[in-house]
C-alpha cells in the first residue's frame, strides 16, 4: 500500500485521547456528562443493583419485598448443576454467534450500497429498514405463516433446490429459523447506523488513493474499513446484548420449543422468572449472564485498540 | 466515486428488497382478511372478501387505538428530544473530553446495558412506585430519555473524529461549549439522525415496560393497546391485529424518510482545515 | 394533547421521597384509594364483564364498578402480581393459573373467606372437598371457582352422517381411535387430538404420587404413545401442521375449514360454532361425551376462573358483595364466552341461549348438548397439590411436542418428564 495513503490515513482513525495542546479542565467533561449520567443512575442503576441483590435470594415475587430470603451462593451452586442452564447456553452461543456477524456484514454490504446514488434509494433504505420498525406481534404471525414447512412461502422457493426444511416444527430447524429472522430484523438496523457513518468517510484519503492508483478492495480495506471501526464495534456489542436479552419473539413464536430447542439464556431466565416465579434464580441466571456477556463485549472492545491504526 | 446513477447497480438491490417485502405484503393483506383466512394453508395472498371492517373497527369505536397512538407519539417525542441531547453531551465528554477515570467510568455504563432488561422489570416497578410514577406517562418517558446505548453509539462516533479541530478553536479561545455545538455538533448531523431514528422505534414498540409500569387503560399506549385484540384463551385476532400494526408503522416511516435526508456528507469536515 | 404533566418542583419532590422510600424499605406507596370497586380479570370486558358489572350497578346502585382486563398470560400475571404487591388499588382479582393460584393464596394475597362462605347456604358446595370448587390454604377458603368447564367431544354432524358413523353416547379410548380412523378421509383428518388418557384414568392431582412424582404410572406413556400412533396412522393431526400454525390457539378455524372431525374440546369455544358472520359453516354441531378410559370416566376440565379480594382492600364488604354477586345471580352474562357458573344458578334455556346463540337449533344438535352438557354430571378433575406446577407443565408440553413430532419415543419422553417433575416437587416441597 502506498505510503501517502498510510500516512493520511492515520490522521484520522481512533483515538482515544484529545491529543497534545490545551487540555480542557476535567470537571467540565463531566458536566458534559452529568445529564445522562444522573439519569442511568437514577432510572437504571438502582434498580440494576437490587437485581444483584435478589441473585443471592430465594424469592417469588408474589410473596413482596417481605418473602425475600437470603441464601448465599445456592443459586449459583443450582445454575452450575442444572443441565437447562447449560443447553440455553449452548444454543445461546449459536444463535448469537451465527445471526450477529451475518447480520453486520449484511447490513455493511447494503450500508454502502445505499449510500451510492442509486434509482429510488431512499424508498430502497425504507425497504431495509421496514422490518425493525414493525412490532413484534406482527412479525411472529407472519414469519410463522411464512415458514409453514407445507405450504409457507419460504419452502415454495427452497423447493427450487430441493430443500424443505420444517422450521418451527422440528427442533432442528426452529433455531436457524429464528436466525433468518434475526437478520431480517437487524440488517436495516446496521445499514442505517453504517449509513449514517459513511457520511463521515474521510474523503481526501479516498481522492489520495486515487492518485496513487489503489483498487476498490485495497481502497475498503485501508480506508473505509478502519474509519467504520468504531462503528462496527458499536453493532457488535448492541447487537450481542440484543440477542442475549431479546426474548418477545421466541416467546411469541415458538415459547422455547419444540423440546428447549429454542429457549435461550434470555427465554429460560423469562420460564424461571415468571412462569415458575423463581425470581431469584432468574436474576442469579442473569447475573451470570452478565459477566458472560461483559467479558465478549471487552474483548470485542479491546479489538477496537488492537485493530485500529495508530499513530 | 461516480456522481450519476448507474441504474445497473440496483437490480440486485431491488430483488433483496422483494424478499424483504413479502413478509410485508403478506401483513398488509391479512389487515384485510376474516379472521377465519388468516392461517388458512395454502396461504391466501389476495383477501377474500375484502375486510375493510379491521380498519374501521381499529380506528374508531371502543376499540380504537388512536387515543393510545397519541400517547405513543407523546411519550415517543419527549424520549426522542432527551435521549438525543444527554446522549450527545455524555457521548462528545467520552469521547473527546478527558477527566480522571473517563474510560473505566465509561465500560461501567456500558456493563448495565448488559443487564437483561426484563430482570430490571420488577426492581423498577417497585422503585417507580415509590417515586409515585407508577401508573403515569412519566414512568415511560423518563427511563427512555437517558440511555447507555445512545450515548454508546454517540461516543463512538466522536470518537472517530479528528481532535485537531479542538485545539485550533480553544486557540482561538473558544469555550468548550462552543467546541462542542459549533464544531462537532454539526459533523454529528447524520448519526443524530440515525439516533433519532432508533430512539423512536425503541419508544414505538416498547411493551413490557409500560406492560408493569401502565395500569389504566385510559394511559395505555399502543402496543399495550394491542392487547384488546387478544382474548382471553390467548388468541391474537389476526385481521385486527394486522391493521393495527400497519397503521402503527406510518409515523416511524414518516420519521424514517425525513430524518434519512440528513445522511448526507458533512461539508464542513474540509472546511475548516 | 393535553396529559397530566408533573412541574419540575413535583419530580424533584416526587425523587426526593422516592429517595426517602428506599431507604426505608416496607413503607408502601399506596397511594390513594378510590370510592370506585376495582376488579381485574383476564376475560375482555366485552365477553361478559362488562354485563355483570352492569348488572351489579343496577343492584346496588351505591357502588360502583370499574373492570380492568389483563392478559392471561406470564407477563400479563407478572403485571397483576407487582400491582397487587405494590399496593395498586385492587379490590377483586381473578386467578386462571394454578401456579399463580398457590402463590397469591399463601402469599397473604387473597382475604380469608371460610366464614363468609360458612355462613351463606348458598355458598355451602364450596365447602365440598370431595370436588373442590374452593382452594384451600391451610384449611382456609382464600379463592372460589367462578366457572366450571367440563370437556366434550363435538361432531361434525353434517360429515359423521356420511361417513355412517353412530354419536357414541359412551365410548372407551380405543373406540375413540377407531371412529376417528372411520372419519379420516381425504380431505378431513379424523380427530385434532387425543384427550389426556391419564387424566381420564387417574383424576384430580394425577401428576403426584406422595412426595413423588406420578409419571412412573403407565397411562402417562399411553398418551403419549396413542397421539404418537394415530398421527402416524393419520387419524389425528400432524403435529407439525400443529406447531407451524399454532392450532392450539386457533383449533377452531381448522374444525370450521373440515379440516379434522372430532373435537375434543371446552365450553369456551362454542362461541365461534354460531356465529355466520365471522366464522361462516354449514354443518350442524353435535355433542359426545369424552371417552372413558378403562373404565375410569374423570372428566378433562375443571372448576377454574377463581375469584380473590385483595386482603389490602378498605371496602372488603363491597368486594364480598360484588364476588357473590358474581357467583349468584349475576353469572348469566358470563355465558356467552363460555363460562358455566359453578354454581348451576342458571336454567338450561339461559344456558342454551346464553352459550349457544340465538338459534340454537340451527347450528347445534340441541339433544345432545342436553344430555352431554346439561344432564350429565361430569367427575371434574381441579388439582389441589399445585407443588412445580408450571415446571411439570412445560416439561410434560415439550416432551410431548417431541414426541408427536415423531422425533422422541413416548418411553425416553416420559423419563424426561418424571426427571424434570421429581426435581421440581422435591424443590418446592424443600422450599416451603
Amino acid at each position: 500500500m502506498a505510503t501517502a495513503t498510510v500516512v493520511a490515513a492515520e490522521r484520522t482513525t481512533v483515538r482515544a485521547d484529545p491529543g497534545p495542546g490545551i487540555k480542557p479542565k476535567g470537571w467540565i467533561g463531566l458536566l458534559f456528562i452529568a445529564p445522562n449520567l444522573l439519569g442511568v443512575i437514577a432510572f437504571t442503576l438502582i434498580p440494576l443493583i437490587s437485581v444483584i441483590v435478589l441473585a443471592f435470594t430465594d424469592w417469588n415475587l408474589v410473596s413482596g419485598l417481605g418473602g425475600i430470603k437470603f441464601n448465599g451462593l445456592d443459586n449459583f451452586i443450582a445454575i452450575a448443576r442444572d443441565p437447562g442452564f447449560w443447553s440455553a447456553v449452548g444454543l445461546t452461543l449459536v444463535y448469537v454467534g451465527v445471526s450477529v456477524p451475518l447480520t453486520v456484514m449484511l447490513g455493511l454490504g447494503l450500508g454502502i450500497a445505499l449510500n451510492r446514488p442509486l434509482p429510488g434509494r431512499a424508498v430502497l433504505r425504507a425497504i431495509f429498514f421496514l422490518p425493525y420498525i414493525v412490532n413484534i406481534v406482527a412479525i411472529g404471525m407472519t414469519w410463522l405463516m411464512l415458514m409453514n414447512p407445507k405450504a409457507g412461502l419460504v419452502n415454495q422457493v427452497l423447493d427450487v433446490f430441493g430443500l424443505q426444511p420444517g422450521w418451527f416444527a422440528s427442533s432442528h430447524w426452529a433455531l436457524p429459523a429464528l436466525i433468518v429472522m434475526a437478520v431480517w430484523g437487524g440488517v436495516g438496523y446496521c445499514s442505517l447506523i453504517y449509513l449514517s457513518a459513511l457520511q463521515d468517510a474521510p474523503r481526501q484519503l479516498y481522492e489520495a488513493a486515487d492518485i496513487d492508483g489503489a483498487g476498490v478492495w485495497a481502497k475498503f480495506r485501508v480506508i473505509t474499513w478502519p474509519s467504520l471501526l468504531p462503528t462496527t464495534i458499536f453493532l457488535l456489542v448492541t447487537l450481542i446484548i440484543g440477542a442475549s436479552q431479546g426474548f418477545g419473539l421466541i416467546a411469541l413464536i415458538t415459547a422455547g420449543g419444540p423440546g428447549d430447542s429454542t429457549t435461550t439464556i434470555s427465554y429460560y431466565m423469562y420460564q424461571t422468572g415468571f412462569q415458575f416465579y423463581r425470581f431469584g434464580y432468574a436474576s442469579a441466571i442473569g447475573l451470570v449472564t452478565f459477566v458472560g456477556v461483559l467479558v465478549l463485549t471487552l474483548v470485542t472492545w479491546r479489538a477496537q485498540r488492537g485493530r485500529a491504526l495508530h499513530d | 466515486m461516480t456522481k450519476r446513477a448507474k441504474w445497473y447497480w440496483g437490480i440486485p438491490l431491488w430483488i433483496l428488497a422483494i424478499a424483504f417485502l413479502a413478509p410485508f405484503a403478506w401483513m398488509l393483506s391479512t389487515a384485510l382478511k376474516q379472521d377465519v383466512d388468516a392461517y388458512k394453508i395454502p396461504m391466501q395472498w389476495i383477501p377474500d372478501p375484502f375486510q375493510w371492517d379491521n380498519f374501521s373497527t381499529v380506528l374508531s369505536g371502543a376499540t380504537s387505538v388512536l387515543p393510545a397512538f397519541g400517547r405513543s407519539v407523546f411519550v415517543a417525542v419527549l424520549r426522542v428530544a432527551g435521549e438525543l441531547i444527554t446522549a450527545t453531551m455524555a457521548g462528545y465528554a467520552f469521547a473527546r473530553m478527558s477527566f480522571k477515570g473517563r474510560d473505566k467510568l465509561f465500560l461501567v455504563y456500558l456493563a448495565t446495558a448488559i443487564i437483561p432488561a426484563q430482570l430490571l422489570l420488577v426492581p423498577r416497578f417497585i422503585y417507580f412506585q415509590k417515586l409515585g410514577l407508577y401508573d403515569t406517562l412519566w414512568a415511560l418517558i423518563l427511563p427512555g430519555m437517558f440511555t447507555v446505548l445512545g450515548t454508546f453509539l454517540m461516543r463512538q462516533f466522536f470518537v472517530s473524529q479528528p481532535a485537531e479541530f479542538a485545539e485550533a478553536a480553544r486557540m482561538d479561545g473558544a469555550n468548550e461549549w462552543r467546541v462542542f455545538t459549533r464544531i462537532y455538533l454539526p459533523l454529528a448531523t447524520p448519526v443524530i439522525s440515525a439516533l433519532g431514528i432508533l430512539a423512536f422505534v425503541w419508544s414505538w414498540n416498547d411493551y413490557e415496560t409500560p406492560l408493569v409500569l401502565i395500569s389504566n387503560p385510559e394511559r395505555y399506549t399502543l402496543p399495550l393497546s394491542l392487547t384488546n385484540f387478544v382474548d382471553e384463551q390467548g388468541q391474537i385476532a389476526p385481521g385486527l391485529t394486522m391493521a393495527a400494526s400497519v397503521i402503527s408503522i406510518v409515523p416511524v416511516l414518516i420519521v424514517f424518510v425525513v430524518l434519512q435526508r440528513r445522511f448526507i456528507a458533512a461539508m464542513t469536515h474540509t472546511g475548516i482545515k | 394533547m393535553r396529559r397530566k404533566r408533573f412541574s419540575r418542583r413535583e419530580v424533584l419532590a416526587g425523587l426526593g421521597a422516592g429517595a426517602l422510600a428506599s431507604v426505608v424499605p416496607g413503607c408502601s406507596g399506596g397511594g390513594a384509594r378510590s370510592a370506585v370497586l376495582q376488579v381485574w380479570g383476564g376475560v375482555p370486558a366485552a365477553s361478559g364483564p362488562a354485563n355483570v358489572v352492569k348488572a351489579f350497578e343496577q343492584r346496588f346502585p351505591q357502588y360502583k364498578v370499574n373492570y380492568t382486563r389483563f392478559v392471561n398470560d406470564a407477563r400479563g400475571n407478572l403485571k397483576l402480581d407487582t400491582a397487587l404487591q405494590g399496593g395498586v388499588d385492587i379490590d377483586v382479582y381473578f386467578t386462571y393459573s394454578p401456579a399463580s393460584l398457590a402463590l397469591r393464596a399463601g402469599s397473604g394475597l387473597a382475604v380469608d373467606l371460610t366464614d363468609r362462605v360458612t355462613q351463606d347456604p348458598q355458598l355451602k358446595v364450596f365447602l365440598d372437598t370431595d370436588q373442590p370448587r374452593a382452594y384451600l390454604d391451610n384449611g382456609r377458603v382464600k379463592a372460589l371457582a367462578t366457572a366450571r368447564e367440563p370437556f366434550f367431544v363435538l361432531f361434525n354432524e353434517k360429515l359423521r352422517q356420511q361417513a355412517g358413523v353412530d354419536l357414541p353416547q359412551q365410548w372407551t379410548i380405543d373406540e375413540y381411535r377407531a371412529t376417528a380412523k372411520k372419519l379420516t378421509t381425504a380431505n378431513t383428518i379424523g380427530a385434532y387430538t387425543v384427550p389426556d388418557v391419564a387424566r381420564i384414568a387417574l383424576g384430580p392431582n394425577y401428576w403426584y404420587d406422595g412426595d413423588r412424582s406420578n409419571f412412573g404410572d403407565p397411562h402417562f406413556e399411553q398418551n403419549f404413545r396413542i397421539g404418537q400412533d394415530m398421527i402416524r396412522e393419520g387419524s389425528a393431526f400432524p403435529w407439525t401442521e400443529v406447531l407451524a400454525r399454532h392450532l392450539d390457539s386457533y383449533q377452531q378455524n381448522s374444525f370450521l375449514g373440515e379440516e379434522f372431525h372430532l373435537w375434543s374440546t371446552a365450553p369456551f369455544n362454542l362461541r365461534y360454532l354460531y356465529d355466520p358472520k365471522k366464522f361462516p359453516h354449514d354443518f350442524k354441531v353435535s355433542f359426545a361425551p369424552p371417552p372413558t378410559v378403562d373404565g375410569q370416566d374423570w372428566n378433562g376440565g375443571s372448576y377454574n376462573n377463581f375469584v380473590m379480594v385483595n386482603p389490602k382492600s378498605p371496602k372488603v364488604d363491597a368486594a364480598w358483595e360484588f364476588v357473590k354477586f358474581w357467583l349468584t345471580e349475576g353469572s348469566t352474562p358470563m355465558l356467552a364466552g363460555g363460562k358455566l357458573p359453578t354454581l348451576g344458578n342458571v336454567t338450561d334455556d339461559q344456558v342454551l341461549t346464553g352459550m349457544l346463540g340465538k338459534e340454537p337449533e340451527k347450528y347445534f344438535d340441541v339433544d345432545s348438548f342436553r344430555r352431554v352438557v346439561l344432564d350429565a354430571e361430569p367427575k371434574l378433575a381441579t388439582d389441589t397439590r399445585l407443588a412445580g406446577f408450571p415446571e411439570i407443565t412445560l416439561a410434560v408440553k415439550q416432551q410431548k411436542d417431541l414426541c408427536w413430532l415423531g422425533e422422541k419415543d413416548p418411553g425416553a419422553a416420559i423419563r424426561e418428564v418424571r426427571r424434570v417433575a421429581d426435581a421440581a416437587i422435591a424443590r418446592n416441597e424443600r422450599s416451603s
